[in-house]
């Protein structure tokens, strides 16, 4: 998994961002550290199936994408 | 490349300059400040990031939307706004004061299809094609971005850039297309082109567009901004307050007659849970924030930014910081409600003295605190992005989002209303010199000298701020254009500049903090500049001499005149007649995407700050405002038309030394040279001859040596005075949506670089394919020889009053200002400019050989900003057709 990926991760830009334990620099795409926990994203939650590369649909009836973040998703789960 | 050697009489290594020739060194602007070490770590932080574009908020906007098919517009579209906000994920840098932003990234955007989609389809989409076939991307075709700084100018990686500017990440873009796609054929830009082209011209629209004759058009692209904020709901009531107000109002209109009210409050309403869902979804990561940290001081400044988001969630603000927290919220909230540019937070210094008086009385704020807020919210500005087409962002734009804060002008009883926050304004404004906000002096005799040295030491030091604006001719514009709407003399003071140099009308609003009450100014009109945006003036005379044909093309653009132009009054009388067409065809068109945008897309959060509409019950769209007459007609190139018109009257006219024939011919043949497209050069200094340009080296001489605008030339001057006049009075001819006459405009912004990149060779000499003359009253590049009091008596020539602004650009060799004696005759220069009847001066304080090493050595000059035209930009960021204007600039070693 990537820093990308992680709870942690704070974006700067979409290249980069920022560890928001340590504070350092990190970019995006690198593999996570030891400390990853996986971000809140819609590809964790059970409400999403995915159906085509990058593309999903959110219970069962919206269009949704993986990667997006749902830490302000009340229906998160 | 081979320089021009016979416009500027010498090599193109010695650039144009009034008075002394300069030195062999480069001369460095006076010291500079630093800023505080917050402030220094945010702007590295900014330097080191990029524009980056997000899909969380359309993503839900649509999704909203699509729920609620059926339901009446305007709560469907807060319904929508509301889902957006609560769903933005937050994100809180490390040392940040003032928390929030448009989106999770820095300079963070996103695109808002609900106005226009077309743009962000592939280009292999058919519904991309389908909108290339109109002339709507002719504008993206001739504008060039900046290469450096923040701009994504390619696509690397997992990063797709869009249009050269924004970066976007790969795995959004699917998302992103099937969001779009929702809006074909319902957004603001689809069904404003469904119905507009039932005006009866509509097809000479499409050419006028697709020559660009025409920049853009106004409603689906920036149909907000160019105007003032209002922040005195917030701050008088706070948001649980507001809501109080709408319930209220909401009860007194349901059932009742006029029943838009009703909705109208109800969707304000809705739009207010949605902020503060959001403002709470910051304070609770600000919590998580605080709950990793290790540092003492950061985990109380995270709980600070919690207690403090959580408290203004609902209530007013307690203190200065509270306050200037609440306008920031208050100010993305609004840019996050459209495509915007010149959202200008107007006298803000005046808005928040209250807050800082009182803070500054009781002992809880120092000035070095308030510089360092200060220079946090600078930084806050300075971040801000504008998602929009290429041709919008970069051709008008220059990635500029245009956040004018006034300082200065009289107080609602006709004195000074210059205070001590405004005198800590302008030093954060050189301690931490960012584009934004940008400044402007609203100058006037009753402020006092201490406060007007001030902003000529921030002036000095090369920020390209304060513009110098009379507040005399603003006022005078103002109750003139506003009396019919019941403008009076005491709310005429209220106004300020909204966007670059807007000027936009105010109100007086009674803030009531610690039992007394302030009258603080606020904006109290929609966008002040929508409606026919940038016409080409010399374009248009191009058409004239060509009988109606855009030569670049070939196109037919206008009807044909079939006259023989046989006299300079035919000439001028068809420009004339060309130009009226041009400016109803759009008014016309422009109406009908601005009506579709009140019905598909009406602004809310901007509605309900502005006076009236909170009190009436209506959005902005349907006259809210206290002020409406507020479209209007913008040119660019007018010192080249004039220039051209004086070429052909003397040359051709008056001493018949060439034919019109002959001076068409070499028109057409760019007067021996190649076009600036072809070198890659856009300004006249530096140009390549073709090995048969001696054929027409005597006319190319003839058209230069003819009188140029800004050398207080009688000859020249009066066809500009004649234009000026007729153009003002013509504007009143056309209504526009609120069934209001229009004003004129002039301001170039950035659009002189690609509107002169489609223009062929001009009558006065310029070369085909370089800048116009940037803003109305600057001459062109290397043309004003008789020294800046010379180009004053050109300027003010015609009454500025007649117009919503006018727009003059200098640049001035730093050893001309340098020390206090070099302050005093800055100072008294620009006062001698103002008090003579002109409206607005502002200055590039450097050394052209310093801009001309940053283009070579970019990466040398990061944190380097110059003026452009009504904005001040990182040199960096500039496309290069404009580096090049600045570059040719006229520079003044002296200004006596």
């Amino acid at each position: 998994m990537n820093h990308y990926d992680c709870k942690y991760y704070l974006n700067i830009d979409v290249f980069k961002g920022i560890c928001k334990r340590d504070k350092g620099n990190i970019n995006a795409d690198d593999a996570a550290c030891e400390n990853f926990e996986k971000a809140q994203k819609c590809k964790h939650c059970s409400n999403f199936s995915l159906t085509a590369n990058d593309l999903g649909v959110c219970m069962s009836k919206y269009d949704a994408y993986p990667e997006m973040n749902a830490v302000t998703c009340n229906d998160f789960k | 490349m081979t320089a021009n050697k016979d416009f500027s009489g010498s090599s193109a290594d010695v650039y144009n300059y009034y008075g002394t020739k300069p030195g062999e060194d480069i001369q460095t602007r006076e010291a500079k400040k630093e800023p505080t070490p917050r402030a220094q770590k945010e702007r590295q932080m900014y330097f080191d990031s990029k524009s980056s574009a997000s899909v969380e908020f359309p993503y839900w906007y649509t999704r909203r939307w699509k729920q609620l098919e059926g339901e009446v517009a305007i709560i469907r579209r807060a319904e929508a706004l509301k889902s957006g906000f609560e769903h933005l994920t937050p994100a809180i840098l490390p040392g940040e004061l003032l928390a929030m932003r448009k989106a999770n990234y820095l300079r963070g955007s996103y695109p808002m299809p609900w106005l226009s989609e077309g743009f962000f389809l592939a280009k292999e989409d058919e519904l991309y094609k389908e909108a290339q076939k109109s002339g709507k991307v002719s504008a993206d075709e001739v504008t060039t971005m900046g290469q450096g700084g923040g701009n994504v100018t390619k696509s690397v990686g997992n990063v797709i850039s869009i249009a050269g500017k924004f970066g976007l990440r790969k795995e959004e873009m699917p998302i992103l297309i099937n969001t779009a796609k929702e809006w074909f054929n319902k957004s603001v830009d689809d069904v404003g082109h469904k119905y507009e082209q039932l005006v009866p011209g509509y097809n000479t629209k499409e050419e006028i567009m697709r020559a660009v004759i025409c920049m853009f058009d106004s409603g689906y692209t920036l149909p907000q901004g160019r105007e003032v904020m209002n922040y005195y709901y917030p701050l008088q009531f706070g948001i649980e307050g507001i809501k109080n107000i709408c319930k209220e109002k909401q009860d007194q209109s349901a059932g009742y007659p006029d029943m838009d009210r009703l909705y109208f409050y109800k969707a304000v309403f809705t739009m207010l849970e949605g902020l503060q869902t959001w403002i709470l979804n910051y304070a609770k990561e600000a919590r998580f924030m605080a709950s990793l940290e290790n540092s003492k001081d950061q985990k109380e400044e995270y709980l600070d930014i919690v207690e403090r988001l959580e408290w203004l969630s609902k209530n007013k603000p307690r203190t200065f910081h509270d306050a200037l927290q609440l306008v920031w919220i208050f100010h993305v909230a609004v840019l996050n409600e459209d495509a915007i540019s010149g959202l200008s937070p107007g006298r803000l210094g005046q808005v928040l003295y209250p807050f800082w008086k009182q803070d500054m009385e009781n002992g809880h704020l120092t000035k070095e605190r308030t510089i360092e807020l200060l220079e946090c919210m600078r930084m806050k500005f300075t971040e801000l992005d504008c998602f929009a087409s290429m041709g919008v962002v970069g051709g008008v734009l220059s990635g500029n989002t245009f956040n004018n804060l006034c300082i200065g002008g009289l107080d609602k009883d006709g004195y000074s209303a210059a205070n001590e926050l405004e005198m800590l304004i302008i030093e954060s404004a050189m301690s931490c010199d960012t584009p934004q906000p940008t400044l402007s002096l609203l100058f006037d005799e009753k402020l006092p000298e201490e406060f007007l040295l001030k902003g000529i030491e921030c002036t000095k030091i090369g920020t390209g701020y304060p513009a110098w604006i009379s507040n005399r001719v603003a006022m005078d514009f103002l109750l003139n254009n506003f009396k019919k709407e019941g403008m009076q003399l005491e709310e005429a003071r209220a106004w300020a500049i909204g966007g670059c140099l807007e000027t936009s009308p105010g109100s007086w609003m009674p803030l009531e903090l610690n039992g007394e009450i302030y009258f603080i100014p606020g904006g109290s009109a929609p966008a002040t500049s929508v409606g026919v945006h940038f016409i080409s003036l010399p374009k248009i005379l191009e058409a004239v001499l060509f009988d109606g044909l855009d030569k670049r093309t070939g196109r037919r653009v206008y009807p044909a005149h079939g006259s023989k132009l046989e006299s300079y009054e035919e000439i001028w009388t068809i420009f004339k007649k060309y130009f009226s067409l041009t400016v109803e065809v759009l008014t016309l068109t422009n109406n009908i995407q601005h009506d579709i945008w009140g019905k598909v897309s009406p602004s809310i959060i901007n509605s309900m700050l502005k006076p009236d509409c909170l009190e009436v019950g209506k959005d902005i769209s349907h006259k809210g405002c206290r002020y409406n007459r507020t479209f209007n007609v913008e040119i660019c190139g007018g010192v080249n038309l004039v220039n051209s018109l004086s070429s052909i009257k003397k040359n051709v006219f008056d001493e018949n030394k060439i034919s019109l024939q002959e001076l068409k011919a070499a028109i057409e043949s760019n007067f021996g040279y190649l076009s600036a497209l072809e070198t890659g050069s856009y300004s006249l200094i530096e140009q390549v001859k073709k090995k048969n340009y001696m054929d027409w080296l005597k006319i190319h001489k003839l058209c230069l040596d003819a009188p140029k605008y800004g050398n207080d030339d009688k000859y020249v001057d009066n066809i500009f005075k004649e234009w000026q006049i007729w153009f003002s009075k013509m504007c009143e001819n056309y209504l526009s949506i609120y069934n209001e006459p229009l004003y004129s405009c002039q301001i170039s912004v950035s659009t002189h670089a690609p509107m002169g990149a489609v223009t062929l060779a001009t009558p006065d000499g310029r070369l085909c394919g370089t800048t116009f003359a940037d803003g109305s009253v600057s001459a062109y590049p290397g043309t004003d020889k008789n020294g800046p009091y010379a180009l004053f008596n050109s300027a003010t020539c015609y009454n500025h009053a007649l117009s919503q602004n006018s727009q003059l650009n200098m640049k001035i060799h730093p050893s001309v200002v340098r020390g206090r004696e070099g302050s005093r005759k800055f100072l008294e220069m620009i006062k001698a400019y103002l008090r003579s009847g002109a409206f607005h001066a502002q200055f590039n304080i450097v050394d052209s050989r310093m801009l001309k090493d940053a283009q070579k050595n970019p990466d040398k000059y990061r944190g380097l900003m110059v003026r452009v035209a009504g904005f001040t930009q990182y040199w960096v960021e500039l496309g290069k057709q404009i580096q090049d204007e600045v570059i040719a600039r006229t520079e003044y070693e002296q200004i006596g």
